[in-house]
């Protein structure tokens, strides 16, 4: 009996119809991208119906299913998505192996041709790249600026104008730092950040000039720039002159932080200023933006978080009807419209940022021309590694400002400067590990960039 | 069986019978172990693109430091399991088998509920009783002595949480199992020794123990494997990381990481080889206290 039902049920598998996919398959693993897509994705299939051409269909997955089911598709060789949306901390994942054997096309040579790399801000590419092609188009920028309560900062009479480095904002905001409750703890900190937090980190080592790898993919872990940033981070975290709180986002924890006015400041970058807006409308008219401090006199006053690419699986079954549609969709003034208003994210298109809509006040942000404010910062945005090893050094990175924490607390000391040597041995040690590490990889070792495991 | 039934079934027949768990054996279990042995000497990019490196996965394991944290984590995890949980299960299965508590059946169903909701679950329930701030923990210590509401447990105290996340999870489940044992000992035993004049702890030290060791052995055995198995606990509970400093790195979790998320699956089968080492040795240790426990009984 128990074979009987084995076999009738393997041959009713078999031979049951299964979904056929009309068109091309396209994953996003956010709603809020797929809201944005729906009308251009409705007005390519209305006229993929008279032009013959393939219609789209779009789904949602959550990120770590998207990842997962891209990547096994491609190691299966078996059919996932026609195009893909990629996050940035999950791009290293696809790029480990030799360049040809990456799953997505190589479109480098297409973006030249076609003269798109020459319409897109030129920092956007880097995440997508490695050892010299791109594998993907930028579906944003993401620069970052300062985010702060305007009502608690001039009601305590402190002018931003004068906050030029990360020294100044320290001094500006020190007053702001307190005790609200009168029970002895402190309340409220002038700044929403964390060391164990990945994008604090990296946004802020990429600021200074510091990062993971440099562009010809060697580490650059253990520089002076991080050095110099985590040993800040730390004084900023724990000790006597502490000014930061763990606020993270996207969690009620975080949000009732920022909502009750116990954080002053925040890093913004654009999409995370479309999440306060939506998610957070009780702070509108409360915050203003202004570019982040530097970490010198005249240094850079933006850095970078977060980003998408779309790219195009080898395994598609009409790679140039994706391209068109990946092209259509990505470069669309329409879309940057949505994107920006919606999200308030703006486009990587460098000729679209002259539209109007990137001009309006925003009454969330007080009345600042917010989308002006991000463009301005857009240029200037640092150089990201696409290395595959980026994000193992980065949580590396993260565990040695966590021990240069239990230093600091051993020690008594807090002074960025006193820490700077400990911070400086415990980024050597991490470098040593991540150089042995790559030298341990036979696809990328002796290549010329996002390798560097020649060491 | 005699003869003249024997010879009602064709040779082939009970072959036949086997055939499809030796279809499903071979493909799903056996092809794969044997591909991933291959694989332990390889390294990958992803199954389609490979270098063999020879016992260099196997050398470099000796070497990463986040290897031997990885099983310094999971025998904590694993000692914990057997030191502490298994004696609460046992307790618990006590308390519950004795006649003078009420209403057993409800205190049984409380203790097992938090199997029937499922590992995620609680990995997301502790995640939330833990965090800093809001947390229910830090929020109730906060107002009763005044603690820290922003304690880190999850950067500070990883493996701790994580045990006790566990201890919730499978206290109940392990105790099920003794309750069971507990309701096969002899109760006849039990009275004599009662009346030879032996007291609680003498009865439990004599009769109970031995009469409930088998049990007790297979239930170790289980919570071994169940603790160097141990993955979606810190996996939902830290985000998909190892936490800070790989504090709560398991085994699992680095042959995770390596595998999928590195991709490497080389280095991962070599880790997993490992693994299946250690369990088979553990395996073997039980099942020869179990032969000498039978020997001596």
């Amino acid at each position: 009996m128990i074979l009987l039902i084995a076999l009738l049920s393997s041959v009713a598998i078999a031979f049951w119809p299964s979904d056929e996919h009309e068109g091309l398959v396209f994953w996003t693993f956010t709603r809020h991208h797929a809201q944005m897509y729906g009308p251009v994705i409705e007005d390519w299939n209305q006229q993929a119906e008279q032009a013959d051409l393939e219609p789209i269909q779009m789904h949602v997955l959550s990120m770590g299913a998207l990842n997962r089911r891209t990547q096994s598709g491609m190691w299966a060789k078996t059919p996932t998505s026609d195009l893909v949306e990629i996050e940035r901390s999950s791009v290293a994942q696809f790029m480990a192996g030799p360049v040809d054997k990456v799953g997505f096309y190589d479109l480098t040579d297409r973006l030249q041709e076609e003269g798109i790399y020459d319409q897109i801000n030129a920092p956007s590419f880097a995440p997508w790249s490695s050892r010299g092609r791109i594998f993907g188009l930028p579906h944003d920028v993401h620069p970052v600026l300062l985010c702060y309560r305007a009502d608690l900062v001039e009601a305590a009479g402190i002018d931003v104008s004068n906050i030029k480095t990360w020294a100044d904002f320290e001094r500006a905001m020190a007053p702001l730092v307190s005790d609200l409750d009168n029970d002895g703890d402190t309340d409220r900190y002038a700044l929403g950040l964390w060391y164990t937090a990945p994008q604090n980190v990296e946004t802020l080592i990429l600021q200074a000039g510091g990062g993971t790898f440099d562009e010809d993919g060697k580490p650059i872990i253990a520089s002076e720039a991080n050095a110099r940033v985590i040993a800040r981070m730390i004084s900023w975290c724990v000790g006597p002159n502490r000014i930061a709180i763990d606020a993270p986002e996207f969690s009620p924890s975080g949000n009732e932080l920022k909502l009750t006015g116990r954080v002053v400041a925040a890093l913004m970058p654009d999409w995370l200023a479309g999440v306060w807006m939506n998610d957070m409308k009780d702070l509108g008219g409360k915050l203003k933006l202004m570019p982040m401090p530097a970490w010198e006199e005249g240094g850079r006053r933006t850095s970078v978080m977060g980003g998408t690419m779309l790219a195009i699986p080898k395994t598609t079954r009409d790679f140039d009807t994706a391209w068109t549609f990946a092209k259509e969709l990505y470069l669309s003034e329409d879309l940057a419209e949505q994107l920006f208003v919606s999200n308030h994210i703006i486009s990587p298109v460098v000729d679209l940022w002259d539209k109007p809509f990137y001009q309006e006040k925003q009454p969330f942000f007080s009345g600042q021309q917010s989308g002006l404010m991000y463009i301005e910062q857009a240029p200037h945005v640092p150089y990201r590694s696409s290395s595959p090893y980026h994000q193992i050094a980065l949580q590396k990175m993260m565990d040695a400002a966590s021990g240069l924490k239990d230093y600091a607390v051993k020690n008594n000391t807090y002074d960025p400067d006193a820490l700077f040597p400990e911070a400086k041995r415990l980024l050597e040690e991490t470098e040593s590990l991540i150089k042995q590490e790559m030298s341990r990889n036979v696809f990328i070792a002796g290549q010329s960039a996002g390798g560097g495991g020649d060491e | 069986m005699s003869k003249s039934t024997a010879r009602q079934y064709p040779a082939w027949v009970p072959y036949f019978f086997l055939l499809p768990f030796l279809s499903v054996f071979l493909v799903f279990i056996a092809y794969p172990m044997l591909l991933s042995a291959t694989m332990a000497f390889q390294q990958n990019a992803g199954p389609g693109v490979s270098e063999p490196v020879g016992l260099k996965n196997f050398t470099w394991m000796l070497k990463d430091p986040a290897f031997w944290t990885a099983v310094k984590n999971t025998t904590i995890f694993a000692a914990a399991s057997v030191f502490i949980q298994l004696p609460a299960s046992l307790g618990l299965a006590l308390l519950l088998n004795s006649e003078r508590i009420k209403a057993r059946g409800l205190w049984r169903m409380i203790f097992f509920a938090p199997v029937l909701v499922g590992l995620p679950f609680v990995a997301v329930l502790a995640g939330l009783i833990f965090e800093k701030n809001t947390g229910l923990l830090n929020v109730t210590l906060h107002w009763l002595f005044g603690f820290d509401v922003e304690f880190p447990w999850m950067q500070e105290f990883v493996m701790p949480a994580l045990i006790v996340a566990a201890f919730w999870m499978y206290v109940g489940f392990n105790m099920i199992y003794f309750l069971a044992a507990l309701q096969n000992v002899n109760k006849d035993l039990l009275e004599a020794a009662q009346v030879d004049g032996a007291n609680a702890w003498q009865r439990f030290r004599n009769v109970t123990i031995p009469a409930i060791k088998p049990v007790a052995a297979f239930v170790i055995l289980l919570s071994l494997i169940g603790s160097f198995q141990l993955f979606e606990l810190p996996y939902l509970m830290l985000n998909e990381t190892a936490g800070p400093e790989n504090r709560g790195l398991t085994l699992v979790v680095y042959l995770y990481q390596q595998g999928f998320d590195r991709g490497d699956l080389g280095y991962a089968s070599a880790v997993g080889w490992v693994l299946a080492i250690v369990l088979f040795g553990f395996a073997i240790i039980q099942r020869m206290t179990s032969k000498t426990s039978e020997a001596d009984a």
